[in-house]
């Protein structure tokens, strides 16, 4: 994809975000390229998957025994898995989500951390698709329970704005990226109300102050309508946008302290390993002031991967192409629940040194109708 | 209702990298009630576990040799006579004269019931049959197994106890053919093994009572050998529970390095392995009584990345098949090296107490072979063991046969004109350990 061929709304150079129709880029001056008229774009997307009810739950412990996420032998009733010994996972220490055949997403513990304060949470139908990660922030206690209402209380007003939705996001490409902003917002501030929610009752069950060591996490979604991509995200967590043919992308743009020393110069590589990195400059929670998710769109001009993760997958492949040709590797069967799984997987193998969340909508458009 | 319980004593945290798992899982049984007992307490005739009555055997073999003439002879007699004494009636038994053949002495090798039910007359019966022993011939204890064996398969019993005594060496058959009855009659019942005198060999009658589960012990004076069996008796009336086995579960891709009990006595059970599944091994421990056993179990495993759990190890014990409890050895890999450096004080104890009986033993056959210099090392690094480990009854007798220089180095001179029967005793209790003092 090139700035020729689609409407970009981010800087392929820098990353700013530019308003839909900008001819170059506010922040660095990068030529965007003409902008065609709505008319013009794809506007009917086939998704190559049979359509799908939304599922907006994540599996439950199947009747009978679990099975362990090392070799998939059954858990004991001692806990530990009865032919490898791994230890049995807890559904909030691993769970998996597959609302359709092109939406997965697999959120795990990882290996160091005693708990996973990742969330995930994902819905989607033939041609809609939302994908929810918040990543807990472990220095506050009990953010495992804040992230995963942020992320289920976003999801669902997204779903709310989606075609089957009450509130539903419509008209052309343009329209719908301003009416997808409005609703990853409204998600975001949700999502920052059930944190404040969570919080609160938390406190109250404790006897202590929602004002002590507030529970907080991240936040980030994005949306699948039809041929439009939109993310919105507050903190580190990412979306990338990974076409098969062309550079990929990380839509998103973390609010964190690596971030800001990127922005003023500093190399990536650099910024990210230093001991600070992982300062997030915005989040979700009861202290936090702002809960605007900022918001970036795309229109992808052909298949591709679109991976909403937390950093404990991208801090082992941050760069955007290095993240693309993971996702390729393991992507080979073109289905997401098992790409997904074979990240997490991975970042395992790397050492699982934070929660480890990865959800993957595969997006197969055909441009050739028009409306 | 005999109930067991596991403890397991470790520690968990392993450095990176690292792939050996050390453990003592403490095995304890409670309300193991009496063997053959009826009724003794309320429910134990219900409970599938315990011993019933009429499925107790108990076998007194007694050395008939040449040898054992006069003082001997007497006190096996006597001593014999008691062991009968302390038989609770209904219990089967039998009395076998061993020399280089064995003979059965009651049942009258006449009769026609090869074990009968302990009751008053059959005690006035056999310990008349016993007053009429008297010694002649060699040794070859193969032959007193093989009938103890043959006796023994005659009875429906599920537990089979077998005291064995002897004052001499087995010298009128090849050690190959004890060795070879040991092998057959393995698994088939428990023998305890005693030696009066100074003129047996400790390493003979250990082969036997180490494969037959039970224990080998030195009677110094023919006197004492009445309360022994008295005492070898009642013990083996208080196994309320027949058949215990050890079970080890160990994770895919590992292996077991070794299954020892450590305590009260160390008994290596590595190589009595027998499969129960793919992943579980299974090792004999004869009948229980009220009691407490300690095991250590080492296992290699796959090293994980630093923060990751895993099993090492389930050490469960099973009755009839069943398992009555379970404990959980595991691995925890950690950078932190204030955790993982950290030595459980219950592992240090046995390995140490391990390494002691190797080196008593190692040490008094290099001083038997007439190499001094080994015997000097071996020895005082059993001194210094059993001063680390608190072992006092090791440290006497010890220093009965070596001047200690050094306790805390080890540093030991070997005794001159030492006694056989002080070296019989260090040797056949080097096995017996003491427990880690509990804080």
């Amino acid at each position: 994809m090139t700035a020729d061929d689609s409407v970009l709304v981010r800087c392929p150079s820098c990353g700013e975000s530019a308003a839909p129709r900008a001819r170059f880029c506010e922040n660095c001056g990068t030529a965007l390229g003409p902008v065609a008229d709505d008319p013009s774009l794809p506007s009917e997307v086939t998704l190559d998957v049979a359509p799908t009810v939304l599922d907006l739950d994540p599996p439950t412990g199947e009747a009978g025994r679990r099975r362990c996420a090392a070799c998939g032998g059954l858990i004991a009733d001692d806990g530990y898995c009865a032919d490898c010994g791994t230890p049995g996972q807890s559904e909030r220490d691993h769970f998996e989500e597959r609302p359709a055949a092109w939406v997965a997403g697999v959120c795990d513990r990882g290996i160091r951390h005693a708990r996973n304060e990742d969330a995930m949470a994902l819905a989607a139908s033939s041609t809609f698709a939302a994908l929810v990660v918040c990543d807990g922030v472990s220095s506050a206690p009990d953010s495992d329970v804040a992230s995963l209402a942020a992320s289920r209380a976003a999801r669902d007003v997204l779903v709310a704005y989606g075609p089957e939705g009450s509130s539903s996001v419509a008209g052309a490409t343009s329209r719908r990226i301003a009416g997808w902003t409005d609703a990853m917002v409204a998600a975001s501030r949700a999502a920052g109300q059930a944190v404040r929610g969570a919080a609160e009752q938390l406190a109250a069950t404790k006897g202590t102050n929602v004002a002590d060591d507030p529970p907080s996490c991240t936040f980030v979604a994005a949306v699948v309508d039809r041929d439009l991509i939109v993310a919105g995200w507050l903190g580190d967590s990412r979306v990338y946008w990974l076409p098969d043919a062309g550079p990929a992308e990380q839509l998103s743009v973390d609010d964190s302290w690596a971030q800001e020393m990127i922005a003023a110069g500093v190399p990536r590589a650099q910024a990210e390993t230093s001991p600070q990195a992982h300062a997030i400059t915005r989040w979700l929670g009861p202290d936090a002031a702002d809960t605007d998710a900022r918001c970036a769109a795309t229109v992808p001009s052909g298949p591709g991967w679109l991976l909403v993760c937390s950093d404990g997958l991208w801090n082992y492949c941050s760069d955007a192409h290095e993240m693309g040709e993971l996702v390729r590797r393991f992507a080979g069967c073109g289905e997401p629940h098992a790409a997904a799984a074979a990240l997490v997987r991975w970042a395992n193998a790397q050492g699982g040194r934070d929660n480890i969340t990865a959800a993957l909508a595969r997006i197969a458009p055909t441009v050739t109708e028009q409306r | 209702m005999a109930e067991f319980s596991a403890e397991v004593f470790q520690n968990e945290f392993l450095s990176d990298g690292g792939t050996d798992v050390h453990a003592i899982v403490s095995v304890t049984c409670a309300g193991a009630g009496a063997a053959g007992a009826v009724g003794v307490t309320a429910g134990a005739s219900a409970t599938t576990d315990a011993v019933g009555a009429g499925q107790v055997a108990e076998i007194v073999a007694v050395d008939t040799s040449g040898s054992m003439q006069g003082r001997n002879m007497e006190a096996a007699k006597h001593a014999a006579a008691v062991a009968v004494d302390q038989i609770p009636d209904g219990t089967l038994f039998a009395i076998i004269g061993g020399s280089h053949v064995a003979t059965r002495i009651f049942p009258y090798p006449n009769a026609r019931v090869p074990m009968v039910a302990m009751e008053p007359g059959a005690r006035n019966e056999a310990k008349r049959a016993i007053s009429t022993m008297s010694a002649s011939g060699g040794t070859a204890i193969s032959t007193w197994l093989r009938l103890a064996d043959d006796l023994f398969a005659t009875v429906p019993a599920a537990q089979k106890h077998l005291i064995l005594l002897t004052d001499g060496k087995n010298e009128s058959e090849p050690s190959m053919h004890l060795d070879r009855m040991i092998a057959d009659v393995t698994g088939h019942f428990q023998c305890d093994a005693r030696g009066v005198g100074d003129r047996w060999v400790v390493e003979e009658l250990r082969k036997i009572s180490t494969a037959l589960l039970g224990t080998v012990d030195l009677i110094a004076r023919p006197e004492d050998i009445a309360e022994d069996f008295a005492a070898l008796v009642r013990k083996s009336m208080a196994r309320g529970v027949a058949s215990v086995d050890l079970r080890v579960w160990a994770p895919q891709g590992s292996q077991v390095l070794f299954v020892k009990q450590v305590a009260p006595e160390v008994d290596d059970l590595t190589g009595r392995r027998t499969e129960v599944n793919p992943l579980t091994s299974g090792y004999p421990t004869g009948a229980w009584a009220d009691e407490t056993r300690d095991y250590h179990v080492a296992v290699r495993v796959a090293a994980k990345p630093v923060g990751s759990e895993q099993l090492a190890a389930r050490v469960q014990v099973a009755v009839g098949g069943e398992v009555q409890a379970s404990g959980l050895v595991k691995a925890k890999w950690s950078d932190d090296s204030t955790l993982t450096a950290r030595i459980s004080p219950e592992v240090a104890h046995y390995t140490g107490q391990a390494e002691l009986a190797s080196a008593i033993q190692e040490g008094l056959a290099a001083k038997a072979a007439g190499d001094e210099a080994t015997a000097t090392v071996k020895l005082g690094r059993a001194v210094q063991l059993a001063a680390e480990t608190g072992n006092d009854e090791a440290t006497s007798r010890l220093r009965k046969i070596v001047d200690v220089e050094n306790e805390e180095e080890g540093t030991v001179r070997l005794k001159r004109n030492t006694a056989k029967l002080d070296e019989m005793a260090l040797d056949t209790a080097s096995t017996k350990t003491t427990r880690v003092r509990r804080a």
